[in-house]
């Protein structure tokens, strides 16, 4: 069972241009920013640029990998910088508070997405419902 | 010079601005925005009695209004997605309609490096046909 001060263990990935666009068609989110590297810099962005959203998205993968029978109860996101496409990312939780319950705990976490050369992008928090057994 | 920060009444804090009911939910939908997160857990992918949503579904839910009347959609353009809040609820299966509504939820001033921030949450409260809920939503908008 994890407990306060523990890791989540980590999510790596590295989001391609077509998975992005495949996101953003699944999410009703269509717009060209997200769609290529063209449609982004006509918005004035470097390039092409994934939603907040699939940030959140993967914060929820990342806290549903904290532990077995891990319920997903709340997601804050804060959006400090762009989440690109071919950038190798890295999830990563750490434990902040354990409330304990008759049928399981209550996790607090402190989120992190960022590059593999350490630029914060997205920084977060999660709280996730434990059941026993 | 530098836009001014946008002057919004707070008298529309609270006010119901957009209702949207959505079609059914299919599992094809629910499998696809699943596999475009990059889930590997059976449960979001496999269709049949045991599939739900992928927590952070209801996301995908649109308003057919973005913000409320009297905000010009120039003046949201302005400004930046700076962070989302999603509480959860029950998980979203396969036929459930989806209901959002949306409201402006607060309007509030930061002072930064670069000065002052005016931040603008629009809600959205999503539930189901049953009228539990399945998520609340803030979005929160940055302005400089």
């Amino acid at each position: 069972m994890l407990d306060f001060g523990d890791d989540i263990p980590q999510l790596r990935q590295t989001l391609s241009s077509e998975q992005i666009a495949e996101y953003v068609k699944s999410a009703n989110q269509v717009a060209p920013r997200f769609l290529s590297d063209e449609g982004g810099r006509k918005d004035g962005l470097p390039g092409q640029i994934a939603p907040g959203n699939m940030s959140l998205a993967l914060f929820a993968r990342l806290l549903e990998g904290a532990a077995a029978n891990v319920e997903v109860r709340r997601i804050s996101a804060t959006f400090r910088s762009f989440v690109r496409p071919r950038v190798a990312l890295v999830a990563s939780g750490v434990v902040t508070d354990v409330e304990e319950r008759d049928d399981g705990c209550l996790l607090e976490c402190d989120l992190m997405l960022e590059t593999e050369s350490g630029e914060r992008l997205v920084t977060g928090t999660g709280t996730v419902f434990v059941a026993q057994g | 010079m530098a836009d001014p920060l946008p002057e919004i009444d707070r008298d529309l804090i609270g006010r119901e601005f957009d209702r949207t009911v959505s079609k059914p939910v299919s599992a094809e939908r629910m499998i696809r925005y699943a596999r475009a997160c990059g889930e590997t857990n059976p449960r979001y992918l496999e269709d049949g009695p045991n599939l739900v949503a992928t927590p952070t579904f209801p996301i995908t839910v649109r308003r057919e209004r973005f913000v409320p009347e009297g905000i010009p959609m120039e003046v949201m353009y302005r400004g930046m997605d700076a962070g989302k809040d999603v509480e959860i609820g029950v998980v979203v299966r396969p036929g459930d309609v989806l209901t959002g509504v949306g409201s402006l939820h607060d309007i509030y001033d930061k002072t930064g490096r670069s000065g002052k921030l005016r931040f603008v949450v629009l809600r959205m409260v999503v539930t189901n046909q049953r009228d539990e809920m399945v998520a609340v939503i803030d979005q929160r908008m940055m302005f400089r």
